[in-house]
């Protein structure tokens, strides 16, 4: 087994948090049950991954199957990673079959014939998503395990989501062969990034809960009511005013679990409002700042900024419309003409 | 030295006279409002008697509390409610079910395939300045845009009508897929390999004939994305199997084309039962 394999694997199985090492090999399926026993997996990690290896090198382990056991570790971790969204456009209206063995080898064609030295997999799963693992060389050098990038693609939707890390420069090839394999006529980066793979699916598959009205509501015991304070003493002065803000929450957030960003950043290219009096800027131009929001969990955080009486309910548009735009990176100008006010760049 | 002292006593004294006087006056002062207190709950009590007398002796005058020749508001509200409960539900089951909003309309898409009843699918829709769709909980991979853009402008009903074929015929597809992956898992070699539409189905079964078991291969194309059957089917067996399974695989390929999935699964595993 060649050196740089055994190495890979090791350092794929030092990643893996101890008590989960056994069952990611097991979903590996590269060594047998009876090899798996052999291992004592309550030692030290690096005695484990050394055991792995000397098991894999009986098995004749080539990179292609080191690939998988790193596609298997990112599919269930994919939160070390930062994704993009990237939404593709096509002119025609033929329906789509998507055969994915067609897919994997247009894609694997056109990617190889721009760039020899690369290392593709692919690796499918139930929710009809397909993952790509890429570890890039150049015209002259073997490809590098370490520089890996993954694409995550459910079929006949226009949206790819790819963690590039390092080598930008490949992604204008990974973009192309994506395009060719899938049928579309041309790619484009989205403002939409985030740890989170699941949430940028729920925001652009719109999985996330919207509160739609109908006649006809889901049933009840989904939303939460607080127990009634039984003490008949304490009377709400500002019931009425917590009940609008509660349902104007709802309305905007819906009544379940928000997708998961950590970032919305707004790029603002406005004047500088001020009284004409003070006349702060001489120039006519327009000021410009960069406000940046972030949090573990952004989208519930804002939900609950207006019940914990720290925001005015409504919250601002810009900060509300994220998961329905799809987009957490804004930029926002003058709008021209009659009205002040700004206005959000498409 | 002691005239000090007895100064100092006196004054003791005197003080404690004082506060002494004090909590006498203040017990005296709570004794009787404790008092006057008893005497207002004794006039209180009265009062009520007299009032609830009053209020008897009155209905006695009047006779039976209820007339039953006016009914009460109430029962009446309540059928209401109830009759337009009912209707309401009868939209919604009908599939298509809407609710006017402040500036346009929300309509629901409910789908069922044979009798089961799947997803539903919200559309929220802006009147003004054109109709145009808001917000939606529809699939990315249903051609939504495309459906808008022929007709929601022009024609809402067919709009409704074309999307709701869409999803149901989608939802009917992924639901012949699930139930075959979920009841004959035993019978499909390998995976079951479906896309996100649901309209290309690629799988390998065996078929048992003569206590021997044979792999076949089935490829499912759902051509049209309204409909739940697919348009082009393809059975084959392996090229060294018996002649008598051309047949058979010519049968299924005919049982795959006319009716749901996992119906014609279960047909021909009971009839491989029953039969050799």
């Amino acid at each position: 087994m060649d050196e740089t394999v055994a190495e890979y694997i090791r350092r794929t199985v030092l990643k893996i948090p101890r008590d989960e090492i056994k069952t990611m090999l097991q979903k590996w399926g590269f060594l047998s049950e009876t090899q798996l026993q052999t291992i004592n997996f309550h030692q030290i990690k690096e005695n484990i991954s050394q055991d792995v290896v000397q098991l894999c090198e009986e098995n004749s382990a080539d990179i292609k199957q080191a690939a998988v056991l790193d596609i298997i570790y990112n599919h269930i971790y994919p939160n070390k990673r930062v994704w993009s969204v990237y939404q593709m456009n096509k002119t025609g209206e033929e329906t789509e079959f998507f055969d994915l063995t067609d897919f994997k080898k247009k894609f694997k064609r056109r990617l190889r014939s721009a760039l020899k030295n690369v290392t593709i997999n692919f690796r499918e799963y139930e929710d009809n998503a397909v993952w790509i693992r890429i570890a890039w060389g150049t015209p002259y050098t073997k490809p590098n395990q370490y520089k890996t990038s993954y694409v995550v693609y459910h079929s006949q939707t226009p949206y790819v989501f790819i963690s590039a890390s390092v080598l930008k420069s490949n992604l204008p090839l990974l973009c192309q062969a994506l395009v060719v394999a899938s049928s579309y006529h041309d790619i484009r980066e989205m403002e939409l990034r985030s740890h989170s793979l699941n949430s940028l699916k729920d925001i652009v598959f719109k999985r996330y809960s919207q509160n739609f009205q109908t006649y006809y509501p889901r049933p009840l015991q989904e939303r939460n009511v607080a127990p009634e304070n039984a003490d008949l003493r304490i009377i709400q002065e500002n019931r009425s005013e917590k009940e609008r803000i509660q349902r104007v929450n709802r309305e905007v957030f819906g009544d379940g679990p928000q997708p998961k960003l950590e970032f919305a950043q707004y790029k603002l290219e406005t004047m500088f409002k001020s009284d004409p009096k003070m006349d702060v800027l001489d120039k006519k131009e327009p000021f410009r700042c960069l406000v940046k929001f972030s949090s573990p969990h952004l989208l519930e955080s804002l939900k609950s900024l207006a019940p914990a009486g720290m925001a005015d309910a409504p919250l601002s548009p810009l900060l509300t419309c994220i998961p329905q735009k799809a987009r957490n990176y804004f930029k926002i100008r003058e709008k021209k003409g009659f009205f002040s006010g700004s206005f959000v760049s498409p | 030295g002691v005239f000090a002292h007895l100064e100092m006593l006196e004054a003791r004294a005197y003080e404690a006279a004082v506060k002494q006087e004090e909590t006498e006056q203040q017990e005296e002062k709570l004794a009787r409002l404790k008092a006057r207190v008893q005497e207002l709950r004794l006039q209180r009590d009265e009062l009520r008697a007299k009032v609830d007398l009053q209020q008897k002796g009155q209905l006695e005058k009047e006779g039976v509390v209820s007339d039953p020749a006016q009914p009460s508001a109430r029962p009446v509200l309540e059928w209401k409610i109830k009759s337009v409960k009912a209707m309401l539900e009868v939209f919604y089951l009908t599939g298509i079910s809407g609710k006017l909003t402040k500036r346009g309309v929300c309509f629901c898409i409910s789908t069922a395939y044979q009798g089961t009843y799947l997803d539903s699918y919200y559309l929220d829709l802006l009147a003004k300045p054109q109709m145009q769709i808001h917000r939606h909980s529809v699939p990315i991979f249903i051609p939504l845009e495309q459906i808008a853009k022929k007709y929601l402008q022009t024609d809402i009903r067919r709009f409704l009508s074309v999307l709701s074929d869409h999803l149901n015929a989608y939802v009917g597809r992924r639901y012949q897929a699930d139930q075959l992956q979920e009841h004959f898992s035993d019978q499909i070699e390998g995976t079951l390999q479906r896309n996100s539409l649901c309209n290309l189905l690629v799988f390998n079964y065996n078929v048992s004939s003569e206590s021997k078991t044979f792999p076949f291969n089935a490829r499912l194309l759902y051509g049209d994305l309204c409909r739940s059957l697919p348009t082009e089917v393809i059975v084959s067996c392996a090229p060294d199997a018996p002649a008598s399974l051309a047949e058979t695989a010519a049968a299924h390929s005919d049982l795959f084309r006319r009716g749901a999935l996992h119906k014609a699964f279960r047909s021909f595993s009971s009839a491989e039962e029953s039969g050799d």
